[in-house]
């Protein structure tokens, strides 16, 4: 519903063709839309590296959204402080969605609400605050818990899968560390990933990229 | 894994619409997460390299399938063994399974990618008369995962020139520091590929609200709704036999 907004909104304002000197500035240009698409890529290709190299070890596979959060934290405040609209974290939350989540339809939903409340917060810093841009990485990184989500909906059925694909061993491992009250755990270890993950880009975009004037 | 940046099926014996490769791409990433029987992965498999070489990619469909068949083969090797779960073992057995369970989404990735224009593509997508908001971020999604990949080679290369390595021990001890050396160079040559790539949109008049015509014919063919169908239908298949419970 919004990205269909979002849609005719960007084929209205782009017109011009030229693309410093747009009359209203609230909406995404192409190039905006170009940006989005291509941080999802970055984000997307370190967030499965990482998932990846998780993934062999269940405690590890578990911890994935604390690293991601950290890892990626950078390339997202990268996205949004380029764009500076409303959309950049949305799309970005919508392809992690499509990407991540495929076949989970209540982590897939879940994954674009997050990314709605990101861009509700850099709406209440009104696309300026920097400590907004920040806080908004911690509600964004909560998508890596929506995979999971099966975890907690399907528990039976997950272990199953895992016993199927990964051995009873491996099944077993991942089932003593997977109590019932995972799921909130893996949701600390995103908001703490996220809190760490922001740190990390403000620290990293002050050092190098602000002063390259690339954001 | 090499990437070519721009697809082309000009050699192809076959041309299907870049709709239904996404098609098979999506269609991949709902099968493979519910697929557990051999067979079935197997022929697969070979069904989706088959695509991919009479798309006009046979040499990497061939690459494609003997790799899978080594992965499959000693994965076969470890469960007859039978020799109990070492850890050593339950890993290597774990990695493999991982790769051979992401292998359809990186076979049906490459024939999206390595068979399509992005003019193709992008002239696919606005025929469906969807919004741009919608088209110009996925096309740029698959245009540019292979320049991650290529600017990733490149750091890495830069890396061991000044005698910098990028392995687990150096992560694990140095993570801060890890993860500067591995997104700086990342960002800051990606966002210089941005910027050229949003010229590139603007002198091609993609920020323009007329509409764009294109060299490129997109039509769907009756081969392309065939092949939709039987990987819609199996998906599907899928999914409701897994749901089910009969697995074996």
């Amino acid at each position: 519903m919004a990205k269909m907004e979002m849609g005719s909104e960007a084929q209205e304002v782009t017109s011009t063709g030229a693309s410093e000197v747009v009359k209203n500035d609230k909406k995404l240009r192409t190039r905006d839309l170009i940006y989005a698409g291509a941080f999802g890529a970055i984000y997307l290709v370190v967030m499965l590296a990482i998932v990846m190299g998780c993934s062999a070890i269940p405690i590890l596979y578990l911890m994935a959204p604390l690293f991601v959060g950290i890892v990626c934290g950078t390339i997202y405040e990268m996205c949004v402080l380029k764009v500076r609209k409303f959309g950049a974290a949305l799309i970005l939350g919508v392809l992690f969605a499509l990407v991540a989540c495929g076949s989970n339809i209540i982590g897939l939903v879940l994954a674009i609400v997050f990314a709605l409340i990101a861009e509700l917060i850099i709406k209440a810093g009104n696309y300026k605050s920097k400590k907004m841009y920040l806080a908004s990485f911690v509600a964004f990184n909560l998508n890596m818990a929506c995979p999971y989500t099966m975890l907690q909906f399907a528990r039976d059925e997950f272990l199953a899968r895992t016993v199927e694909f990964y051995g009873q061993a491996h099944a077993d491992a991942l089932s003593a560390v997977a109590p019932d009250w995972i799921l909130w755990a893996i949701m600390g270890l995103a908001i703490l990933g996220g809190i760490i993950g922001a740190f990390v880009a403000s620290k990293l975009i002050a050092k190098h990229f602000a002063a390259a004037g690339i954001v | 894994m090499n990437f070519e940046l721009y697809g082309d099926d000009s050699t192809g014996v076959i041309k299907l619409d870049p709709r239904t490769k996404m098609v098979i791409f999506l269609s991949c990433a709902i099968t493979s997460i519910n697929m557990y029987n051999d067979q079935y992965m197997a022929g697969y498999i070979a069904v989706l390299c088959l695509i991919l070489a009479l798309c006009g990619k046979r040499i990497m469909a061939l690459k494609a399938f003997a790799a899978f068949a080594v992965l499959f083969f000693l994965r076969y090797c470890i469960q007859m063994q039978g020799t109990g779960t070492g850890v050593a073992i339950s890993l290597v057995s774990v990695l493999l399974t991982v790769f051979i369970f992401m292998f359809p989404m990186v076979v049906s990735l490459l024939l999206l990618i390595q068979t399509t224009r992005i003019g193709q593509f992008l002239a696919a997508f606005q025929a469906m008369h969807l919004p741009a908001a919608a088209v110009i971020p996925v096309a740029v999604l698959f245009r540019f995962i292979p320049t991650v990949a290529d600017e990733r080679a490149g750091i890495n290369k830069a890396m061991a020139f000044r005698g910098i390595e990028m392995t687990m021990g150096n992560v694990v001890r140095h993570p801060a520091q890890s993860i500067e050396h591995l997104l700086v160079p990342l960002l800051f040559s990606s966002v210089d590929v941005m910027e050229e790539l949003a010229a590139a949109s603007e002198a091609r008049g993609l920020s323009t609200n007329l509409v764009r015509t294109s060299y490129e014919e997109v039509r769907l063919r009756p081969l392309d709704y065939v092949v939709m169908a039987a990987f819609i239908a199996f998906a599907v298949y899928m999914l409701t036999f897994s749901v089910t419970g009969l697995t074996g």
